[in-house]
């Protein structure tokens, strides 16, 4: 369904993106994941038509981007993730403009977005202006106006940023049942569980180049077999910086966890006699137990940075 | 999607009320306020000066020259009885322009002075005498002399006519029908050649009603880029990219909902003028003669205004400098232009300082219709200027919003 080949994009001498190869099957939710600036907008906004590259190939439904944008457009959804709405139009308003820019009408935009209402269960405020809607509330307006052209591919740019747990659950539900429909995802995000719980592929992308992707379950098992979680009970930060810049393969997974990647009796035992030696006192080892943060973690340039 | 885009401006629009009262209140204010407090300055009729009599001479001639005084149309006598020299000094300093002193023996002396007895012939007190207030320019002093060489003339022409009549009665009769209001004393025709032409002044209706019209059109600045700019901000902009939405189409379906806000905003303050104006008690709109030429004038300030307001909205990162930036623009090009104080006011380095004004090019061009009763061919230069004027800005604002755009991604 989407298939990008040697894909470039430069803004000046910098690099955002830097030979991109992906592929994404129809029915799928890719979670495309990476640091700060690592190129995931970019290459969201390319898929959208809203940025140009100067090299490779991108082909969406079999059709050329660059020659076939439009017919592309129609079939596509891009739900930012800024509240892209108008606070003083009601929810039916809103809905109504964005449909009729799309050019649906009657029947057709009628259904569309009684569909929208429904699915994110915003019937009972359809006459309430957007301003006066909670947080998450809008949130699904937001979805919603993505909605009304009954796209085939669904992008969303971090949708349950700044929401809280609950509604953000009610929101990775819905996503989640757009699989049932048939829809094919891409969702960009910083909350990696929220991934590992809807997505079935993952792309890892950093500085502008994807280091791992395939199917989620597939790279979890990879990356199982040879690391270890070391949590710690005293332990100080500054300390524990000390100790992975000391030893190769390790890296701080949080103030109080270390991840320990390709383990093996030599490099564990120098580890251990290390945390005893500055008096850190081990609470637990887990072999084999990890998760995307960890795998994350090892392979993003941010990995000794992320706690 | 036109239609969708405009709904959405109106329904934006009718809920943002600082925006409705910028754009239809505030220039209906000040049409009522300025056409009513231009009414006497840019009246033909207007009082020029005050006046008060002392009437030292108490003769029925001396009352027929306060009569015939009146009749002049620019000079107003004020009845007050001057007692005292102080009380004239501060009557000057306060309401009255000038006070004539019709002096004792006023009857007698008209006749001349070798008619008076010896003791008054030499030293005597003039006919008149007048005080001026001292700040009073010299063409006023030469229109109060004027007024009264005129009024003693009439006087002595009475005389004459009476002390002819004993011999000859024809010519005595001739005299009599000596029209000094009109033409009867000097055959002078002030033939209105260009009456209809470019010096042709408005009342304060005329000038007020297109001058509040045009501010208030270009006051599409605060709501355009308010909106223009949340949208930017809100990524709404972007969402209608990815919705297959293009730059021209984008910049069209702003055009046309202020597009058809201008000429709401156009037909109502005209309606002021024709209505509202008249019941407040000053002169009535009057429209001309080409509707034609009213619709080039309006459009193409639209589009000018329009232009503006869509360059600011596209240079401006924030609403707040936006709505400070949009209003400086306003005033100056107003001021400027010919809104605040009529062009004919203004010195003439003023005056050709006006024409870079794309308000005064709208102006001119309403008053081409309103005041001159000129049609559409004569309005076809201006409303060329403010269109290719409004359709350049579109252009460089088009190309900065595409620009800002790539390089924001």
């Amino acid at each position: 369904m989407i298939t990008i080949r040697n894909l470039v994009k430069q803004y000046g001498t910098h690099c955002a993106l830097d030979h991109i190869d992906l592929h994404v099957e129809k029915g799928v939710i890719l979670g495309l994941l990476g640091p700060n600036g690592a190129g995931k907008t970019t290459l969201v906004s390319i898929l959208n038509g809203l940025t140009d590259f100067q090299e490779g190939e991108v082909e969406i439904f079999g059709l050329d981007l660059g020659k076939e944008l439009q017919a592309i457009r129609k079939r596509c959804s891009f739900i930012p993730q800024s509240l892209a709405l108008y606070e003083k139009l009601t929810v039916l308003e809103n809905l109504r403009f964005f449909g009729a820019i799309q050019k649906i009408s009657g029947n057709t935009l009628r259904d569309n977005i009684d569909s929208a209402l429904s699915i994110n269960q915003l019937h009972s405020l359809r006459d309430q202006k957007a301003a006066t809607l909670s947080g998450g509330q809008k949130r699904r307006l937001n979805i919603a106006i993505g909605l009304l052209n009954n796209p085939e591919i669904l992008y969303f740019d971090e949708p349950t940023a700044g929401i809280d747990p609950e509604l953000r659950n009610d929101i990775l539900e819905t996503i989640r049942s757009f699989k049932d429909h048939g829809k094919t995802v891409i969702y960009t995000s910083h909350y990696m569980p929220e991934i590992e719980k809807i997505c079935d592929q993952v792309a890892i992308i950093d500085h502008g180049r994807i280091i791992r992707q395939g199917p989620l379950a597939t790279l979890l098992q990879e990356e199982k077999g040879d690391s270890a979680i070391i949590e710690l009970l005293n332990a100080g930060e500054t300390q524990l910086r000390q100790l992975v810049d000391q030893h190769d393969d390790v890296d701080l997974l949080n103030a109080t966890t270390l991840l320990m990647h390709h383990h093996n009796g030599t490099k564990m035992g120098r580890l251990l006699t290390a945390l005893e030696t500055e008096n850190i006192a081990l609470k637990q080892i887990r072999y084999g137990t990890t998760n995307l943060e960890t795998l994350f973690i090892r392979l993003t340039s941010q990995g000794k940075e992320h706690v | 999607m036109f239609k969708a885009m405009l709904i959405k401006e109106i329904i934006l629009l009718w809920r943002d009320k600082q925006a409705l009262a910028a754009l239809f209140i505030m220039p209906a204010v000040f049409i009522l306020i300025m056409s009513m407090a231009l009414k006497d300055t840019l009246s033909a009729d207007r009082v020029l000066l005050s006046y008060a009599i002392i009437d030292q001479d108490t003769t029925e001639e001396s009352s027929r020259l306060r009569n015939f005084l009146q009749e002049n149309r620019v000079m107003a006598e004020q009845k007050v009885t001057i007692v005292s020299g102080a009380q004239e000094q501060e009557l000057l300093n306060g309401t009255l322009h000038f006070v004539v002193t019709i002096s004792k023996g006023f009857s007698r002396n008209l006749a001349g002075k070798q008619n008076l007895p010896q003791d008054l012939r030499q030293d005597g007190p003039p006919l008149l005498q007048v005080a001026v207030a001292s700040e009073l320019k010299a063409e006023m002093l030469t229109l109060i002399k004027a007024e009264l060489a005129k009024a003693v003339l009439r006087l002595r022409i009475d005389r004459m006519r009476q002390e002819l009549s004993l011999f000859l009665p024809d010519l005595a009769q001739g005299l009599q029908n000596i029209d000094f209001e009109g033409q009867g004393l000097l055959d002078i025709r002030f033939n209105a050649v260009g009456a209809m032409g470019a010096d042709k002044r408005p009342t304060s209706t005329q000038q007020s009603v297109p001058s509040w019209i045009i501010f208030g059109m270009f006051f599409v600045i605060i709501p355009m880029s308010t909106i223009f700019i949340n949208e930017r901000r809100q990524n709404t902009l972007m969402r209608m990219s990815a919705m297959n939405i293009s730059v021209p189409a984008l910049f069209a379906g702003k055009i046309a909902p202020y597009l058809v806000i201008n000429q709401i905003q156009v037909w109502l303050m005209i309606g002021v003028g024709i209505f509202l104006v008249p019941l407040c008690g000053g002169d009535a709109l009057t429209l001309g003669n080409s509707l034609v030429g009213l619709c080039m004038v309006s459009f193409s300030l639209s589009l000018a205004a329009i232009g503006t307001s869509v360059l600011i909205a596209v240079l401006a990162s924030t609403v707040e400098q936006a709505t400070t930036i949009g209003g400086i623009i306003n005033v100056l090009l107003g001021a400027m232009g010919g809104i605040m104080v009529p062009k004919f006011y203004m010195p003439q380095s003023m005056q050709d300082l006006a024409t870079f004004s794309p308000m005064s090019w709208g102006l001119e061009g309403f008053l081409d219709i309103f005041l001159r009763g000129l049609g559409a061919e004569a309005v076809i230069t201006e409303s060329l200027a403010l269109t290719g004027f409004g359709i350049g800005l579109l252009l460089i604002a088009g190309m900065i919003f595409s620009s800002k755009r790539t390089r924001a991604l």
